[in-house]
């Protein structure tokens, strides 16, 4: 590997412009041979580049960069930032590795071979822009726009999304930020409070913390984690259901060690609890709901005793939690979670959640769900158009209805790749991929193995050869989120009760993009000039996006970098209920539609014998899949070990640290190894695996087959009948260790 | 004065920033760290089920074996304390704990690369720098050094920088009044290697079951010094060629292993 060169080697071949070799060890250019210092000097002299907004994950923490003649070395917390401050996590400090990864793509590439066993050749961006825009025009030629299906991801698709979505007209766009993600949260909350709830819950200010499977800690956001650990050391009571011991778990005061996918039993019964009692705060549910009636009719089946059978916890348990959560109303944090599509049950889950926030009253006050008031800049993009809904996958003609009507935007990712793989009702032949990785973000790979290859054109775009990178036709690299303008990250300070501020930070490059990787206006706008659509191009560059972003708030680049990279205004205080709000407590739009109205609990399919539910979660060094060959990432957690319950795995013969590969209940073996975790920190009924290892890009060198990728194991798809987004947690796994396939006992 | 570091168990989430900041701030290998964070449990403790981190560093104890350990000559050190201007000279090695704030350094000029510093470090808190490599060794011994650049340009540490959760405090120890004492006052205490008193100064808090799995997990055993100091005794005799004397000292490590586990076997 180029990282272990040693300072002989490395002074033998300076010349390896891609090699992530400090740069404090330079090399004479009379002589070619200096005796390099043997203390590394630091980063803290260098040079300070502001404008810096961090991809690393999505929360956008605002950075400044060190540059040593032109090269980054180091990222830091923006010291302005009244968001992170100087702090940023793992992911966000590593960014430099993604920056100089020598595996990252560096040109446009052909794929020569196969799709999926492609052979690689280096073409001129004309020549790959010519057969992106052919490839295109082709389909939509012979199919028109909605035979194009588009997977996009991150700050840089958002504006070629736009573009294939309201220009070019294709319906067929799945983010999985949305369908296997977070959609079924934001369409349960805006069903329920009229708004998509983010994680704006006020934690740092709170008395109780109330978290389903959500793991902080483990899922970090930078400001996020510094709110809940400023409320833990305020004293706020922390309650965490999980059938694993979580990061969070481990700080809680109450664990509720729940059978997987019954939350929404547990969550109905606290609600029961709370309505028979008289324990709920009667005058918000006067004032600010709807449906109480019909709703507290819906919910009295679920006693204590019947959700203590239903979720396997203690009923005195579920008490003890009601009657926390009463006595500390309103100031209480119930968690909206951030990553939901757990069962295919999901919208009743978040449904239930908000629901549970306004019998406790606690929307818009100190400790509940608030949302700060940031303030808006407007963005620049595509024009929209009305596409009507004759190619809408989503929608029924027959019925005249939404066969998903709660869907996030975009349409249901299943919907396309059924469409795409019967060619029912229209032929999909045309796929842009840009920053996604649909392979190990959507579940059932064969599946979509199946989509690629019946495609006739299929482009990728990205930093990283990412494991669908490998079915491109043609492969563009991109300039990274350090190298280019982009994103208006807005916001205010992190702690509610802090002075009112706000703060506007515009991405700015640290750094000039190396090698032929370009950014998306430039790559969208040569194919808009190739597919007929020049004339609508609403901007010629990322720079110029960004200054006429930053006018619309009278503000500029020059100002911004002036400000040392993030203006500061005066905010508004967060709290306080509108007068207008209002909880739909039972939802007459759902009832209509065919849906329970109110909050209901549908039981997910139970474990077959022999096998354990697959659970998976976010490891604190990696987002999603994204990271996971960056090399200073991997080798602070290289694989992903697979917990499980030490009685279960003394039957099974199995010890910490045994290796072993994975296996469903339909067959699909995990190809690659991994560890066995043994603890006494999870149910018999589960095992649990940290997601985003294993990946099968033979072109991702320290990534490769690195622990195992729990998405090749979701093969049963589940898909919530709301929103039709994914539900990833009913498949089921037995471990082979030496080659035995082992049964997991009850 | 003492420099000391305190981590907050309470506090930490195991986010792991604390080394990468440190991997970029000093450059330093992939394969090696300066610091790490250990992921315990969750484990039975007698204080109830449990699972925490071990975020470790140098401990840049009252009494340092590394100091002890280093082979290479002896030479009279002139160190200035950066507050008052005071001078004192000492007789140290390559490796040396520094009289006014109390943080363990190293000259790399002088290191010979043998290694024994790192072996005699019952933390694991040293190792050698292979990016150093020259003609006469495999690198060059390197650790955390409690960031004294920056510290002494008025910046804290990185990993203390970095810190999301707020859980790393760094200051004086001698100073009653400082954060990091008022953490000792309130229990934060280093981890003594069994049987050792070396004085750590890298200090833990947190809630019993916490403490208590860390501890319990994390105690490491003192070195076999009489290896180590055979070892070094070999880098001293042999400096020209000190890649060979490395790899006698290692033969000669690796058998006394394998007698010591053979004996341990019957």
């Amino acid at each position: 590997m180029a990282f272990n060169l040693t300072r002989r080697k490395f002074l033998q071949t300076a010349s390896l412009a891609a090699a992530a070799v400090p740069l404090s060890k330079v090399v004479s250019a009379d002589t070619g041979v200096t005796k390099a210092p043997l203390d590394a000097k630091g980063t803290f002299g260098d040079q300070t580049v502001v404008g810096g907004i961090c991809e690393m994950c999505f929360w956008r923490c605002q950075l400044v960069g060190k540059v040593r003649d032109g090269r980054l070395m180091k990222l830091e917390g923006n010291p302005k930032s009244i968001d992170n401050g100087t702090a940023i996590c793992a992911r966000g400090n590593a960014g430099v590795k993604l920056l100089y990864d020598p595996d990252r793509l560096k040109y446009p590439l052909k794929n020569v071979g196969k799709r999926g066993a492609p052979k690689w050749k280096r073409v001129t961006w004309q020549e790959a822009l010519d057969e992106c825009g052919n490839g295109l025009n082709q389909v939509t030629k012979k199919y028109g726009a909605k035979g194009i299906a588009v997977f996009p991801h991150g700050a840089s698709a958002k504006y070629p999304m736009h573009y294939f979505e309201r220009t070019v007209g294709t319906h067929n766009v799945s983010e999985a930020s949305f369908f296997q993600c977070r959609g079924i949260r934001d369409t349960a909350y805006v069903a329920t409070i009229g708004k998509a709830p983010g994680e704006k819950v006020d934690m740092a200010n709170t008395k109780v913390l109330f978290f389903l499977g959500t793991h902080i800690g483990e899922n970090i956001h930078v400001s996020h984690v510094k709110q809940y650990v400023q409320g833990l050391q305020n004293g706020a009571k922390l309650v965490v259901a999980d059938p694993r011991f979580s990061a969070s778990a481990a700080k809680a005061d109450i664990w509720v060690q729940i059978k997987p996918g019954t939350d929404t039993a547990y969550v109905l019964a606290i609600m029961n609890y709370l309505v028979q009692n008289n324990k709920y705060d009667a005058d918000f549910v006067e004032d600010h709901t709807a449906g109480f009636d019909e709703f507290s009719e819906a919910i009295k089946e679920w006693t204590l005793e019947k959700a203590a059978a239903t979720c396997e916890i203690p009923a005195a348990q579920i008490k003890e939690v009601a009657e926390l959560l009463a006595a500390n109303a309103p100031n209480v944090a119930i968690h909206p979670g951030r990553h939901v599509s757990w069962y295919g049950n999901d919208f009743q889950r978040e449904r239930a959640l908000g629901c549970l926030t306004a019998l406790l009253g606690a929307f818009y006050v100190k400790g509940g769900w608030v949302p700060p008031k940031g303030p808006k800049v407007s963005g620049i993009s595509w024009k929209k158009h009305d596409h009507g809904n004759e190619h809408n996958l989503n929608y029924n003609h027959e019925e005249d209805e939404k066969r998903y009507p709660f869907n996030p935007p975009g349409t249901p990712t299943e919907l396309i790749r059924d469409c795409a793989i019967s060619g029912k009702p229209y032929p999909i032949k045309g796929c842009v991929v840009w920053g996604q990785n649909p392979m190990q973000t959507i579940p059932g790979q064969e599946k979509m193995k199946k989509v690629f290859q019946q495609m006739d054109f299929v482009m990728c775009v990205d930093v990283m050869p990412t494991d669908v990178t490998l079915w491109a036709d043609i492969l563009l690299p991109e300039a990274s989120y350090l190298e280019r303008y982009d994103y208006i990250k807005t916001g205010t300070q992190w702690n509610l009760a802090d002075e009112h501020q706000q703060f506007i930070a515009p991405r700015m490059p640290l750094v000039a993009p190396m090698f032929e990787r370009k950014d998306q206006v430039y790559i969208t706008n040569e194919l808009a000039k190739r597919m007929g659509h020049a004339a609508e191009i609403p901007v010629g560059s990322l720079e110029e996006m960004t200054e006429k972003s930053l006018a619309s708030v009278d503000l500029s680049i020059a100002k911004i970098k002036a400000e040392d990279g993030i203006h500061i205004q005066p905010g508004k205080d967060p709290y306080g209920l509108p007068e207008d709000f209002e909880v739909q407590l039972y939802n007459e739009d759902l009832a209509d539609a065919g849906f329970p109205g109110a909050p209901t609990y549908i039981p997910v399919p139970e474990v077959p014998k022999g096998y354990a539910r697959l659970l998976y979660g976010r490891a604190p060094v990696h987002t999603f899949n994204r990271s996971q060959n960056n090399v200073w990432l991997h080798n602070a957690m290289p694989i992903n070990p697979i917990w499980i319950n030490d009685h279960a795995a003394a039957k099974m013969g199995l010890m910490d640290g045994d290796t072993v590969s994975v296996v469903n209940s339909e067959g699909i073996a995990s190809g690659t190894t991994t560890t066995v975790k043994v603890t006494p920190g999870i149910r018999k009924d589960c095992v649990y695996m940290y997601h985003g290892y294993g990946s099968a890009s033979p072109f991702m060198t320290v990534g490769k087959n690195a622990g195992v990728d729990d998405q090749k194991l979701i093969s049963i798809l589940a898909i919530d009948p709301e929103t039709g987004c994914s539900g990833m947690r009913n498949n089921f796994v037995k471990l082979v260790k030496n080659g035995k396939v082992l049964d997991i006992p009850a | 004065m003492q420099y000391g570091m305190i981590i907050d168990l309470e506090r930490c989430v195991g986010c792991h920033a604390c080394t990468i900041a440190c991997k970029a701030e000093w450059e330093v290998p992939v394969a090696n760290g300066r610091n790490w964070v250990n992921r315990l449990g969750p484990t039975m403790t007698p204080e109830g089920l449990a699972s925490t981190y071990y975020p470790g560093l140098c401990n840049h104890c009252d009494a340092p074996l590394c100091v002890e350990a280093c082979p290479a000559d002896q030479v009279e050190m002139t160190f200035t304390d950066a507050k008052s201007g005071k001078t004192k000279t000492l007789t140290v090695a390559a490796t040396w704990k520094d009289p006014f704030d109390g943080t363990v350094q190293i000259d790399k000029e002088r290191c010979l690369g043998c290694g024994a510093c790192a072996d005699a470090c019952p933390y694991g808190a040293r190792y050698v720098n292979p990016d150093l490599a020259d003609d006469n060794s495999m690198g060059k011994a390197d650790k955390c050094t409690y960031c004294k650049p920056r510290v002494e340009a008025g910046l804290d540490p990185a990993c203390v920088q970095t810190c999301i959760a707020g859980a790393r405090i760094f200051g004086d120890l001698d100073d009653p009044n400082s954060a990091v004492s008022k953490y000792v006052k309130k229990g934060a205490r280093g981890i003594e290697p069994h049987g050792g008193h070396l004085g750590p100064n890298s200090r833990y808090y947190g809630n019993k079951r916490d403490i208590s799995l860390l501890f319990s997990t994390s105690t490491p055993e003192l070195a076999d010094l009489g290896m180590t100091r055979r070892r070094a005794m070999l880098a001293t005799l042999v400096k020209p060629s000190i890649n060979k004397a490395r790899d006698i000292g290692l033969l000669g490590l690796a058998g006394a292993m394998l007698v010591k586990k053979m004996s341990e076997e019957k």
